[in-house]
């Protein structure tokens, strides 16, 4: 398994991909943070006394998760587009093995993405931010390691449906269209459906389990504990949210069976 | 290096091996041995089931019936089997952004072999001056042999090529296949894949042939030669007197030639001469027809159909 780690390893960083899409993320988190941090200034200056930037951290976050899963995708699918994966499954000895050691890479560069993000956000919103209230050094770690494993799990999510898909184009756009459009609207139905089970489904999904998990603490920190929840529903779009750990389960849960399924699908399939 | 490597024999068998991609047929019942020591030719026009085959071998496609061992196991059982089998296969690709080196350090990592040993195949197969560049920009040839380092990096006791000859210049081919020769001399195995004939004719020492998914040869590549017996071509100035002698030393099968010379089959050259000697008649001309294999291929695998 090792060795497997280790190629996988050497896979990742002999490619551009990794940095490429390093870029953008960086990108975002200076953009959306300074912004943030602007929004802070604005807030202590009118008398307020929040922590927006925890808000504008954790949104960025949010945002990385997309990130983390499309790198997934593409490296997954991407053995089948180059034509690499038979090279990959003669020299790995074992499917099994080439799954595993992919899950890792893009549960480790979805995780470094999300470091990324929440190590420039912070550095850019404090540049912005002279005045008003601060985010606590533990709330803004907390919230940091909230979003690195939920980035880790989109990139087992997209490396999953890569595999399982075997097709490029076709694994990236299923995912940007579910996180985009399809849990939007599969959202709405079940908010507006008049069921009230219905509607406590929506925080279950994949998109906003990773959504509820980054936002519970921030805006618990924000709203205080009577409100954090209306504040979660109303930033995720979702109905009666679990706490932070709850719905990192429910994320883990999807992207342990989207592993499943690709590991079956991965062992029963002919490369030719 | 001498003799065996490692443990088993590097022997492949392949028993009643059947592959049907939905109503399609790609494989039906080949069973054939392929045994260490030698090169042993794959041979069958373009679509007979010869990839479908080498991947059932590799554990890349399931077959849908039957199956195929190398050292008495299937290749999922083999411990390490990137270090038992080497491939090059005709679908391998690269990431094109990566180099011919990062790609070798990638199969190195994944067989547990040192990086030390990229550096040996790159010389072996004469990369070494390319391997930093990416891959994306090489000829078919330098990736045809970028595949043949990746195959040998774990030093494997059995080697199957694809179609190796594709992309290569005539230097590269005579080259791979003095290669082959002496990777087999050491009691490796080589299994190689070719539509043409003439590209493995120089090179095995035993040939499967098959078509339409079927085998319709397997054998010694001399024992297909002598099977169709060869023909002498004899110019000679009398002609009917020198017909008559090789009519009565036993030659059945003479013919005339439209240029005039006889075509005596199933003979040797010494044979006939002796003959022509012997018989008093001169002898302009004495060629031993190289069997044209070739046709005889043409002729097996047009059986089928």
């Amino acid at each position: 398994m090792t060795a497997a780690l280790r190629a996988e390893l050497r896979r990742v960083t002999s490619t551009r991909l990794w940095w490429a899409l390093l870029i953008p993320v960086a990108v975002l988190a200076a953009v959306v943070n300074l912004f943030g941090g602007l929004l802070g200034d604005a807030v202590g200056d009118s008398g307020g006394d929040l922590p927006v930037l925890l808000a504008s951290v954790a949104f960025t976050l949010t945002l990385v998760a997309v990130f983390a899963g499309v790198y997934g995708a593409v490296i997954a699918a991407g053995e089948f587009r180059h034509r690499t994966v038979t090279t990959t499954y003669l020299t790995a000895g074992g499917r099994g093995r080439v799954l595993v050691g992919k899950l890792a890479a893009a549960a480790g560069v979805g995780g470094l993405y999300a470091a990324a993000a929440a190590v420039v956000g912070t550095a850019a919103g404090l540049a912005g931010q002279r005045g008003g209230r601060l985010p606590g050094l533990p709330e803004l770690l907390a919230v940091a390691a909230i979003g690195v494993a939920v980035a880790a799990l989109w990139g087992v999510i997209g490396a999953g449906l890569g595999t399982l898909l075997a097709n490029q184009v076709g694994a990236l756009v299923a995912l940007l269209v579910y996180l985009q459009v399809g849990e939007l609207v599969l959202a709405a139905v079940l908010n507006n459906s008049g069921s009230p089970a219905a509607a406590r489904l929506t925080p279950y999904l994949p998109g906003n389990a990773g959504d509820v998990a980054i936002y519970d603490l921030p805006a618990h920190a924000l709203a205080g504990p009577a409100f954090g929840d209306q504040v979660v529903e109303q930033l995720a779009g979702v109905t009666a949210p679990p706490p932070w750990w709850g719905a990192l389960a429910v994320l883990a849960g999807w992207a342990t069976l989207v592993a499943l399924v690709a590991s079956a699908v991965a062992d029963r399939r002919d490369i030719t | 290096m001498t003799a065996r490597v490692g443990g088993g024999s590097g022997r492949i068998t392949a028993h009643d091996l059947t592959k049907r991609f939905g109503a399609v047929a790609a494989v039906s019942g080949l069973t054939f041995t392929v045994e260490p020591g030698q090169v042993t030719g794959f041979l069958g026009p373009n679509g007979s089931g010869k990839t479908t085959t080498l991947r059932m071998i590799l554990g890349l496609v399931t077959p849908t019936s039957g199956e195929a061992r190398i050292d008495g196991v299937r290749w999922a059982e083999l411990d390490a089997p990137g270090r038992v089998v080497g491939a090059v296969l005709e679908a391998q690709g690269f990431h094109p952004g990566r180099t011919g080196r990062a790609h070798l350090r990638v199969c190195a990592a994944a067989l547990g072999v040192p990086d030390a040993r990229v550096e040996e195949v790159l010389e072996l197969v004469g990369l070494v001056d390319a391997a930093g560049r990416g891959v994306g920009g090489w000829s078919l040839g330098m990736k045809q042999r970028l595949a043949l380092a990746g195959a040998l990096l774990g030093d494997p006791r059995v080697l199957v090529l694809d179609e190796p000859g594709n992309g290569l210049d005539p230097e590269g081919i005579a080259w791979l296949r003095a290669f082959l020769r002496g990777f087999a001399a050491h009691g490796r195995t080589v299994l190689v894949s070719s539509h043409l004939l003439a590209e493995v004719e120089q090179g095995v020492d035993q040939l499967i042939v098959i078509d339409a998914g079927r085998c319709v040869y397997q054998g010694g590549l001399e024992e297909l030669r002598g099977r169709r017996g060869a023909r002498v071509l004899v110019a000679c100035p009398d002609p009917v007197r020198l017909a008559g002698a090789l009519a009565a030393a036993g030659f059945g099968e003479i013919d005339t030639l439209p240029d005039g010379r006889l075509a005596v089959a199933g003979a040797d050259a010494a044979r006939v001469g002796d003959v022509a000697l012997a018989a008093g008649v001169a002898v302009h001309g004495l060629v031993e027809e190289r069997m044209d294999l070739e046709r005889m291929f043409l002729q097996l695998t047009a059986g089928g159909r």
